[in-house]
């Protein structure tokens, strides 16, 4: 199993929070002058280098089109990229094809033609059904709009669609929360996925922290919410099977799930990363990522050379400690396999940790896999770094 | 011997010893004022940056002086902290005149006149230089000071010498009065050999250097040599003056100084103030003034790393070859694992062991909170010596405790009297007297007992006084007192490391900040984490650490893992420096929590 990744690097605004690579016409450009044209030709020939090493044989379960926002894309230039990646890599008939989706890039029109593309699963960047929160997040969407988005997506054809929300706002309070699950809940997504506010480096939202224009929720608050999100989406039928990703029975996004299960993914496009677990590379599985800078990308392929700006090779403690962090933010380490692939038993080698969390009900064995409990979940990067130490 | 003279320099920190003596080297030619660092007798590079002298020495000069003869100076140098007051006096007992260095524009301080009072005990011709008298504030203190000189040593005016060591100004004739007032050295050369070690220095490719005063008699290399503390005997391979470097000459006779190797291999049987004779002709006293250097203050070291046991030990042990009043020895903590229980001096010399430790040998340590040696006599009548908190009996099978208390002497200004006579009485301090050196300075002596100093008592000290109070302290005796052990507890289980020895009177109060201290010091755990302060059984202070409800990153996609992992390694190094007791983990500092202790 292996999984396919295009970031796609235009936005039409840029959010305060977000982090992503991409350019937007505010970053001086007029939308008309966003280098698409050039972004594809150099898109097109990376697909086309990758495909030369080491795909051979594998097949793919999943394409993932993230940005940035890639629903900017029209539909043609879309299926033209489908259509590189098919010439070049073998994509299972059943494949999960994704689309990040932004309110007010699509209409109804828009979204057929995705989906006669083939592309059948949505995920759509609703952030809060409340105007004031999405003023605050500088969206460049109403309520009104992500609500009429998701059913457009349903009456388009798609089965599987996902919102993301975002929650811990500044001042935000519990009851203004819920009333955003409740109106999710309206909505009927397949699938959620809740963030808790995360304050990234070098955003307009760090700053405005730093010189205390924005104040943030307290930690009790923020977990208090994040609690409050758990339980109300599992009492809704909502399975979580991660740390913010919470999905209807089948609808788990197996592209997610490709990360955090140690699959190969190839990342195309400026800041995407590639992992490749069966790297022929004596040093170990490696992981690399590309430059994260529309022209320099586009500059390198033009040279025919592949915009690689980083690797790391891991060593197998390294790949052991990423197993269990990623076991844990997720599904659980799957114990024999763990046993299989590294020749060491999880369980003895931290009883008394692993008794800990057993008896605090923080984690449980369940179907031969560690995992952690919605009790645990919140508390995931405490457990792993104990388990590191 | 009559054109010999042996001379060291008194004076409070930043007085200007170290600069006097850099003038006299100069003048007499020792050291050329081109190849002077500056402040040569300070060779260790935490004295240059402290600022104060800790290990001895002593050179050599010749000197030409007015009247036309020739003379040999030795200038020995002096510690210049109260942790040191024996060896200064050690020192001191090896010359026949000190030279007083005051500040113009400080005046007499509490160093200074403990220091002096051990110069006039030994009998030795005082010349008191009041030095940076170029400097503008000096003006207008200048005639105060000559007058607290005046009263301290009953002198005339006229004797005292004005100058400035930094510009060289009125140094000639400090070196000219040395040679006129102090007087040559006394002693019968052909009386048996009697010599004082008033340091020792340990050299790598000799073994331990002795600096010595010869009183009696004369040393020779090949003669057999006895040291009077512990009888043993060694020969003498190398005897010889020290100059900027060691000379050898081969013989010292009655009145010099200079430096004996003979294959001694551990400076503990060159013990400071003992006295060497000769084998097979002794002395049939030694002189007097020999004392054991005890330490005083007691602290556990343990590597942070729990592997690094082997090293530290090495590292100790090398310092100890130069160290005669380090003492170590090995013990266990259920919090810590193994380490050592060293004794100190005092707390400077504490500081400077953990930062030789950690500069010089590159170990990484957890101290924990320093404390006294305390005598507990048991109710069976047993009298034992516990050094470390945690091996203190249980109250029930103790019928007295006793603790060391010292002789405190504080100069400041009048105006900070009522202050310091707070602070004293907090530290259970027993005043004995006040008075005034001039109206406007203060003498005041006081009684405290140690463990109440060891803290943070020096600091507070200087902070109400906005710097102008001075401190000085000599070991008294041992009193009993009513003292408790209060014990940590997390989550009931007891940390040995955290366990402190307090006055009754004070341990809710002391109970209730620990606990708050570690409040703030231990991050949140997983769990709930109560921190309890108990005596015995008796809890007496508690606080709540509420458990941690939410640590994890929300966003985990295939470009952030390995962000992730990095974060998590991170993480992992920082949990590493953790102490584990029971579930809880405990952050370094939270060992001398009571050393960052608020009122």
């Amino acid at each position: 199993m292996a999984s396919l990744y295009l970031h796609i690097p235009f936005c039409e605004h840029k959010c305060i929070y977000c982090d992503f690579y991409s350019i937007a016409p505010s970053d001086g450009l007029a939308r008309s002058e966003l280098p698409t044209g050039r972004f594809l030709e150099a898109l097109k020939k990376e697909i086309e280098l990758r495909s030369t090493t080491g795909s051979a044989g594998v097949s793919y379960e999943t394409v993932f089109f993230g940005g940035g926002t890639p629903s900017l894309l029209s539909s043609q230039e879309l299926g033209a990229i489908l259509g590189h990646l098919a010439a070049k890599y073998s994509i299972e008939s059943n494949a999960e094809i994704t689309v990040e989706t932004n309110p007010g890039t699509v209409n109804r029109q828009k979204l057929q033609e995705f989906r006669s593309l083939g592309i059948n699963r949505l995920s759509i960047g609703v952030q809060s059904f409340h105007d004031d929160d999405l003023q605050f997040l500088t969206r460049i969407h109403s309520s009104q709009t992500a609500k009429c988005c998701v059913r457009e997506a349903y009456d388009s054809g798609f089965e599987n669609v996902s919102i993301d929300l975002i929650f811990s706002l500044p001042s935000q309070t519990r009851d203004r929360w819920i009333s955003n699950l409740d109106q999710a809940m309206e909505l009927q997504p397949t699938h959620i996925s809740c963030y808790s506010l995360i304050v990234e480096a070098n955003t307009p939202l760090f700053r405005m922290v730093e010189s205390k224009q924005v104040s943030l929720l307290d930690a009790d608050t923020d977990a208090e919410l994040y609690e409050l999100t758990i339980s109300y989406l599992t009492g809704h039928g909502y399975e979580q099977y991660e740390v913010s990703n919470f999905a209807k029975p089948g609808f788990k996004s197996r592209h997610n799930k490709s990360y955090w299960d140690h699959t190969d993914y190839v990342g195309f496009g400026p800041s995407a990363h590639s992992f490749s677990i069966r790297s022929q590379h004596a040093e170990g599985p490696e992981r690399s990522w590309n430059v994260a800078n529309l022209s320099d990308y586009c500059s390198k392929l033009e040279k025919g050379q592949l915009p690689v700006i980083g690797m790391e090779h891991l060593t197998i403690d390294q790949l052991i400690e990423e197993e269990i962090f990623l076991g844990l933010r997720s599904e659980g380490i799957d114990l024999s396999s763990f046993r299989t692939k590294f020749g060491k038993d999880l369980m003895m080698e931290h009883e008394l940790r692993v008794r800990d969390l057993l008896e605090t009900s923080l984690a449980v064995v369940e179907k031969g896999r560690l995992r952690l409990t919605s009790k645990g979940y919140p508390l995931c990067d405490e457990i792993c770094a104990s388990f590191l130490s | 011997m009559k054109q010999i003279r042996n001379f060291c320099i008194v004076a409070h920190i930043d007085h200007g010893k170290s600069t006097l003596a850099d003038r006299i080297l100069e003048i007499t030619g020792a050291v050329s004022a081109r190849n002077m660092t500056k402040q040569v007798l300070d060779d260790m590079d935490l004295e240059q940056e402290r600022g104060i002298t800790i290990k001895l020495h002593a050179i050599q000069m010749e000197y030409k002086a007015i009247d036309g003869q020739q003379y040999t100076l030795n200038l020995i140098d002096t510690p210049g902290h109260v942790d040191f007051t024996y060896e200064v006096s050690r020192s001191l007992a090896a010359c026949e005149g000190a030279v007083l260095v005051v500040d113009a524009t400080q005046g007499v301080e509490a160093q200074t006149i403990a220091n002096l009072y051990l110069a006039i005990d030994a009998g030795l011709e005082i010349i008191p230089f009041i030095n940076k008298i170029d400097l503008p504030s000096a003006k207008t203190m200048i005639d105060t000071v000559k007058r607290q000189v005046v009263d301290l040593l009953g002198c005339k005016e006229e004797e005292i010498l004005l100058g400035s060591a930094k510009s060289g100004v009125g140094t000639h004739e400090v070196i000219e009065a040395i040679v006129k007032r102090v007087p040559a050295p006394k002693g019968d050369p052909e009386s048996p050999l009697r010599a004082l070690i008033f340091d020792s220095v340990f050299d790598e490719f000799r073994g331990a250097v002795a600096y010595i005063r010869v009183f009696d008699g004369s040393l020779r290399e090949k003669d057999h040599v006895k040291f009077f503390s512990n009888g043993k005997i060694f020969q003498a391979e190398d005897v010889g003056i020290l100059e900027m470097q060691r000379n050898r000459v081969g013989a010292l006779f009655a009145g010099d100084v200079g430096y004996l190797i003979a294959n001694v291999k551990d400076v503990h049987d060159t013990k400071v103030g003992d006295t060497i004779t000769h084998a097979d002709r002794p002395a049939a006293e030694p002189l007097p003034g020999y004392k054991e250097a005890k330490p005083m203050v007691f602290s556990g070291v343990y590597p942070s790393n729990s592997d690094a046991f082997g090293e530290l030990r090495e590292a100790l042990e090398k310092l100890r070859l130069n160290d005669s009043s380090l003492t170590f020895e090995p013990e266990s903590s259920l919090a810590l694992g193994f380490g050592f229980r060293c004794g100190f001096l005092g707390l400077l010399h504490m500081e400077i062991v953990r930062e030789r430790l950690e500069r010089e040998y590159n170990q990484s340590l957890i101290n924990t909170v320093p404390n006294v040696e305390y005598r507990v006599t048991k109710t069976n009548g047993e009298v034992t010596l516990v050094d470390n908190p945690a091996f203190m009996p249980a109250e029930v099978l103790i019928e007295k405790v006793e603790e060391p208390y010292i002789k405190g002497q504080i100069i400041a200004p009048t105006e900070y009297i009522g202050s310091i006579m707070k602070l004293c009485m907090d530290r259970r301090g027993v005043h004995k007297n006040t008075t005034y050196l001039t109206p406007e300075r203060a003498d005041i002596h006081y009684e405290l007992p140690l463990a109440e100093i060891i803290f943070d008592f020096y600091d507070k000290l200087k902070s109400i006084s906005r710097g102008y109070a001075s401190f000085d302290y000599d070991f008294l005796d041992y009193r009993e007192s009513d003292l408790v052990k209060l014990d940590i507890l997390l989550n009931l289980e007891p940390v040995d490391a955290l366990s402190t020895i307090v006055h009754r009177s004070k341990s809710y109060d002391w109970g209730r900040k620990m606990c708050s201290k570690l409040r703030e010091l231990i991050p949140r755990q997983m769990f709930e984490v109560a921190i309890q302060a108990a005596i015995g059984s008796k809890v007496i202070s508690r606080e709540t650490l509420s458990a941690i409800r939410k640590n994890v990153l929300a966003k985990c996609y295939g470009g952030d893992i390995s962000r992730k992992r990095k974060l998590l390694e991170k993480q992992k190094e920082g949990k590493k420096r953790m102490k584990q007791v029971g579930r809880v983990e405990i952050p370094q500092e939270a060992f001398l929590a009571v050393l960052s202790m608020e009122d």
